[in-house]
């Protein structure tokens, strides 16, 4: 029986050292790129506390690697160096140790050590987060499906779809929901909470750096998830207090009655692609994106009546665009499960022509058939 | 034999063999032998592997353009929803429990079968009924939330989601019984001798995951009846709007399905700690600190359910605590993977397909392990939740992990459990062509998720698009690569060297009888000596012979049985 | 009976469950385990549903909750829910004279205590039944009306899944299935009942006393 008798002293097999070395080499090469890399000019951290979350993320990218190369690395070079040669006999075995309590010992303790250091710094970032103030502008955000609204303690009725905060002003915003989870997520600010009806959090933060940023959806809210954004304007003072001035002067004034026959059929079929084609399509009822097809909203023999049942004729498809709509499907004179949510005018950014012209362009659409 | 004459009286004791069946049906559907259902869970699993490996590649291709436009939104939804349930409850959970351990595991300990085998047999069949009613579901508008299905969204969602309900409360019970049963057996039915220090590691593994199995299974049973009735009769648990809450079935469902990561991970562990030492011929390195570690991170895993949560709305200081334990459950993770590697260390290494798997799974799923850790980190998860960095996690360690060691344990075992070889060539176009399109599929996704890509969109901007397209045209290789293995395995069956019953000169008790056994696994049941795991010495078992090792029905199944002992 | 004769025949009892065959005691301890195995799963049924109504009464300032109408529900009534408690934990004495008869051979007081136990058994759903007809709460109504219907639904099906497992270890032991050796169905019985008894402990706490 072949033997394999282990040398007193055991060598740690061809080139050990200076793999080791080559890999401890690259990883510091590698944690000076980490350290060194400008997150900021791939993903800008637009407010606080952006810079210091990624300086965690730095941090554990330095571990993660070292113990990714070493890792790979010591398996390739193990499955290289100790791999069965053609010359050897059939029965031929390694070198049959069970256990070294030195080197359990401290690869047990290493890594303790390095779950410390990066729980630590964790928890002080956590901390730091936790003691983010806030306390200049306080706000909300309430979610939609599948529309962000944003209310100010100034404007008398909330803004839909853009969220301007002023730099340099700590904000504390506070998020709930409408109807089902969403989540609240600025990329170039890091942070992020779920918008859970029922529930309100809150994030803060103070914007650092004026630009347009993207508001994004995180949770699965159903069917249109994937087109729920917004976006966040981060204004200088100056900038922030003039929108907030013309915001509140916009809503103060009345909206007046909707003046049907000034209704432009062609700037209503530009306003249809912009508001409405995400939900609506243009071809029968039965085609629905999430909403019911428009394309025969006034001469569908199978769909007599608009879903809230009227009749269609436009001063009540003008109603529907106004108020929006969540009731049951009356379009062919039952009684329905509720349809889902149209969003009002408010939220849609509809202005008195903008209804007048989509009324013209529906009711077109009718005709051409 | 002093040995053998105080273990005599022992060993009849676990000599109660249940008659050969005769039908076509005993033998062969309704079978009670747990090789049977062994091979009849690893079919019916690898059925819905594909089925929700296809659903994958629709995902896929809808992600090749950002305005998608290949299925509609709520299809889409449906098919993401469907692609993770069928891979989680009716596939790798299957397999790795029901599969393997029911085939492997008694084998191991020295069994001639499990401790219930009644049980067994139920567990087996409340399978592919669920699996159909899961799939079925597409005929009523398929569950659209995820595999994770968060009211009050799925309150409101379709149909299908009360069939998803139904479909994963029967998988559920089905788990739950086999971890009763594997925790039964494995406690009880070892062989005369074998200590719980001189159980295979794969017995360790099993072990763990069967007291995983039958304690957090039920709370998922417990949340999915609850949104079942809350969806059929308006009870409201979830609905903010009567005094209920949404983030309470958070914590149930993540309750159990934080250790059903680990449930899906613990026995992928055991493989390679059985594959490694055999292929590098040499004793696992840190037996006992494998095996120790494989119940601290079953403990641990029923602590750190809430890392899950950490943008839910849960109160603020629980983030902490929570955020502290799951960094320390890579503690015992990574001594493990030092083991595997100090296995290596000093070896006579084989590339068999099978270790190949093996190693491409130590790299693989260190590198999601390390990601793992990224999202443990409370500030760094608010930022990456929710977004592609979660796919992009989940697949290095459910397929670098959990598919790459199931690959490896079917090249390993196929010998045995089907009596033929499978090609190995083929093995290593097959390790190889995966092992590249895997990392080319997944790794762009942690790129996307970090830039602002959320998860679970049917459309996405536009600035995302190229990777996408990489991901999307390096899974159809992936896919494609998987065709090699299916071929593989189906024509070793007819034309594939017929096995010894030892190909891999491995030192487990499964190699020490014909491949594959017959029903009643061993003539006599063996006594243990050692820890299989010392090469270059005798093997440690009494009672086994050459006798075990031939072929018991050169032409017909089943053989003769042996006579039991008498006292 | 004096003590020297109790201990004598607890001491048969006892020497009766240890002279079994060696392949009996192993199948009863492999049955013994996966029987308590399986209790402990279903401990953690009841403790995720116990948890839901902790977390949904701990979500609402008041507890009972004020419901749409801005009324608040009114507490549940104690003391027929006491009777009947008492009713469930006198059928868990019954059952334990029972088990102990059968073990001291005694099959006639045997047989009375379990028709006892059964009697009480549906004695005690009969008064959850009037119990569910007078509480102020509905199932779909508020959460503490949810909680309470699913957790002590869930807890009367497990009692009338126990009637139907003691009538039938009643028949098989009156059948001669079981010795004064051999009855690992009695023990399991007896276990089963007796955590049956134990959870209600929980229930009524939580719903009638905290």
């Amino acid at each position: 029986m072949a033997q394999v008798s282990a040398p007193r002293k055991l060598g740690l097999g061809p080139g050990f050292w200076p793999v080791t070395i080559a890999m401890t080499v690259l990883n510091l090469i590698v944690t000076y790129g980490i350290i060194v890399f400008p997150i900021d000019s791939v993903l800008p951290e637009a407010a606080a506390p952006a810079g210091d979350i990624d300086a965690l993320f730095k941090f554990m990218s330095v571990f993660g690697n070292a113990i990714f190369v070493y890792v790979t690395g010591y398996l390739v070079y193990f499955s290289i160096v100790w791999r069965r040669r053609s010359t050897d006999p059939p029965e031929a075995i390694g070198i049959q140790i069970h256990d070294n309590n030195k080197l359990e010992f401290w690869w047990t303790v290493v890594p303790c050590i390095l779950v410390l250091m990066i729980a630590i710094f964790s928890v002080r970032i956590w901390w730091s987060l936790q003691n983010q103030i806030g306390d200049v502008l306080t706000m909300e955000a309430v979610g939609h499906q599948f529309k962000f609204e944003f209310r100010y303690p100034r404007l008398k009725a909330s803004v839909y779809d853009d969220m301007h905060v002023p730099v340099d002003t700590p904000v504390t915003l506070q998020v709930t929901s409408s109807d089902v989870i969403h989540s609240f997520w600025v990329p170039e600010v890091r942070i992020k909470a779920d918008m859970v009806p029922g529930l309100v959090q809150t994030l803060r933060f103070t914007p650092s750096k004026v630009g347009t940023y993207r508001i994004i959806c995180t949770e699965f809210c159903g069917v249109n998830h994937g087109n729920m954004f917004a976006t966040l304007h981060i204004d200088s003072q100056q900038d922030f207090g003039r929108w907030l001035a013309a915001t509140s002067k916009s809503q103060g004034q009345s909206a007046g009655a909707v003046q049907l026959a000034s209704g432009q059929a062609a700037a209503g079929q530009q306003l249809f692609g912009q508001k409405c084609s995400s939900c609506h399509s243009i071809g029968p009822f039965e085609q629905k994106i999430v909403g019911p097809g428009l394309g025969k909203l006034l001469s569908d023999p199978n769909h007599p009546n608009l879903v809230t049942g009227e009749k269609p004729n436009p001063v009540d498809i003008s109603h529907i665009l106004i108020n929006g709509y969540q009731g049951p499907d009356n379009s062919a004179g039952k009684n329905a499960p509720a349809i889902g949510v149209m969003p009002n005018r408010q939220a849609n950014a509809l202005s008195n022509q903008d209804i007048a012209n989509l009324v013209a362009y529906l009711t077109s659409l009718s005709q051409s058939k | 034999m002093a040995v053998a004459a105080s273990h005599a009286g022992h060993l009849e004791q676990h000599d109660h063999i249940h008659p050969e069946p005769t039908t076509f049906i005993g033998k062969y559907i309704f079978s009670l032998d747990a090789k049977v259902i062994g091979i009849q869970y690893m079919i019916t699993g690898l059925l819905f592997f594909i089925i929700s490996g296809l659903l994958a590649e629709v995902v896929r291709i809808q992600l090749l353009r950002p305005e998608g436009g290949f299925v509609s939104n709520d299809t889409y939804n449906g098919v993401y929803s469907l692609h993770a349930s069928g891979m989680i409850w009716m596939t790798i959970i299957p397999l790795m429990t029901g599969g393997f351990g029911n085939f492997v595991m008694p084998l191991m300990i020295g069994a001639r079968d499990v401790a219930f085998p009644w049980l067994n047999l139920a567990s087996f069949w409340i399978f592919p009924p669920a699996g159909v009613i899961l799939f079925s579901s597409f005929l009523v508008g398929a569950p659209d939330a995820g595999w994770t299905e968060y009211p009050p969204v799925s309150v409101q969602g379709p149909p299908g989601t009360s069939l998803w309900c139904v479909a994963i409360f029967l998988i559920g019970i089905s788990s739950t019984m086999t971890g009763l049963n594997f925790m039964v057996t494995i406690i009880k039915m070892r062989a005369p001798g074998m200590t719980f220090t001189r159980m295979p590691l794969f017995v360790w593994a099993q072990l763990a995951t069967a007291m995983l199995n039958m304690v957090a299974t039920v709370a998922l049973s417990a949340a999915l009846a609850a949104l079942f009735i809350e969806r059929t009769f308006g009870v409201p648990f979830y609905d903010p709007g009567r005094g209920g809450s949404p983030v309470l079935w958070q914590h149930m469902f993540w309750f159990y399905s934080h250790p059903a990561v680990y449930i899906m991970i613990l026995p992928a562990f055991g493989f390679i700690s059985e594959i490694f030492p055999t292929f590098a011929r040499k004793p696992i390195f840190g037996y006992k600190m494998i095996a120790f570690s494989s119940i601290a991170i079953a403990l641990l895993g029923f602590m750190v359910w809430a890392h899950h949560m950490f943008t839910s709305g849960m109160a603020p200081w629980l983030q902490l605590p929570f955020m502290i334990l799951t960094m320390v459950i890579s503690v015992p993770t990574g001594i493990k993977i030092f083991s595997w590697l100090a296995t290596l260390w000093g070896g006579k290494i084989e590339f068999h397909a099978a270790m190949l798997f093996a190693l491409g799974f130590i790299v693989v799923f260190t590198f999601g392990g390390i990601t793992g850790i990224f999202l443990s980190a409370v500030p760094v998860d608010l930022h990456l939740h929710g977004t592609y960095f979660i796919p992009a996690h989940i697949h290095y360690v459910l397929f670098g992990g959990s598919i790459f060691g199931l690959f490896a344990a079917v090249y390993y075992w196929w010998p045995k459990i089907t009596g033929r070889m499978m090609n190995d060539t083929l093995g290593a176009w097959h390790f190889w062509l995966t092992f590249v399109s895997f990392n080319a599929t997944f790794l762009p996704m942690h790129w996307l998720g970090i830039m602002g890509m959320p998860r679970r969109v049917a459309q996405y901007r536009p600035e995302f698009q190229f990777w996408n397209d990489v991901c999307s045209i390096a899974s159809f290789v992936l896919a494609a690569s998987t065709l090699i293995f299916l071929y593989n395995m189906f024509t070793s069956l007819t034309r594939g060297k017929k096995a010894p019953p030892n190909p891999w000169n491995a030192r487990t008790l499964e190699w020490q009888i014909s491949s594959p056994p017959p029903y009643y696994n061993f003539k006599t049941i063996p006594a243990v000596l050692k820890n299989p795991y010392d090469f270059g010495e005798p093997l440690p078992y009494l009672g086994l012979g050459p006798s075990d090792k031939e072929d018991p029905h050169p032409t017909k199944p089943g053989g003769t049985p042996p006579e039991p002992a008498h006292a | 009976m004096a003590v020297s004769a109790i201990n004598a025949s607890h001491e048969a009892v006892h020497a009766r469950y240890e002279a079994v065959d060696p392949l009996y005691r192993e199948v009863r301890d492999i049955r013994l385990l996966g029987f308590v195995l399986f209790l402990v799963s279903d401990v953690v049924l009841f403790s995720m549903f116990i948890f839901a109504y902790l977390y949904l009464r701990n979500s609402v300032p008041n507890w009972p909750p004020i419901t749409k109408d801005g009324m608040q529900l009114p507490r549940f009534d104690v003391a027929f829910a006491c009777i009947n408690s008492c009713v469930l934990f006198g059928s868990g004495a019954t059952m334990h004279f029972a088990m102990e008869s059968w073990k001291h051979l005694n099959k006639a007081a045997f047989n009375l205590w379990m028709i006892a136990t059964i009697v009480l058994g549906i004695g005690f759903l009969s008064g959850q039944a009037y119990e569910y007809q007078h509480v102020p709460v509905t199932w779909t109504g508020s959460t503490m009306g949810a909680s309470f219907f699913t957790l002590t639904g869930m807890h009367g099906f497990h009692v009338f899944v126990g009637v139907i497992y003691l009538i039938t270890l009643y028949v098989q032991a009156n059948r001669g299935v079981y010795t004064g050796s051999k009855y690992f169905g009695l023990t399991a019985g007896t276990l089963y009942w007796h955590f049956v008894d134990v959870i209600w402990v929980a229930l009524f706490y939580l719903f009638y006393l905290m």
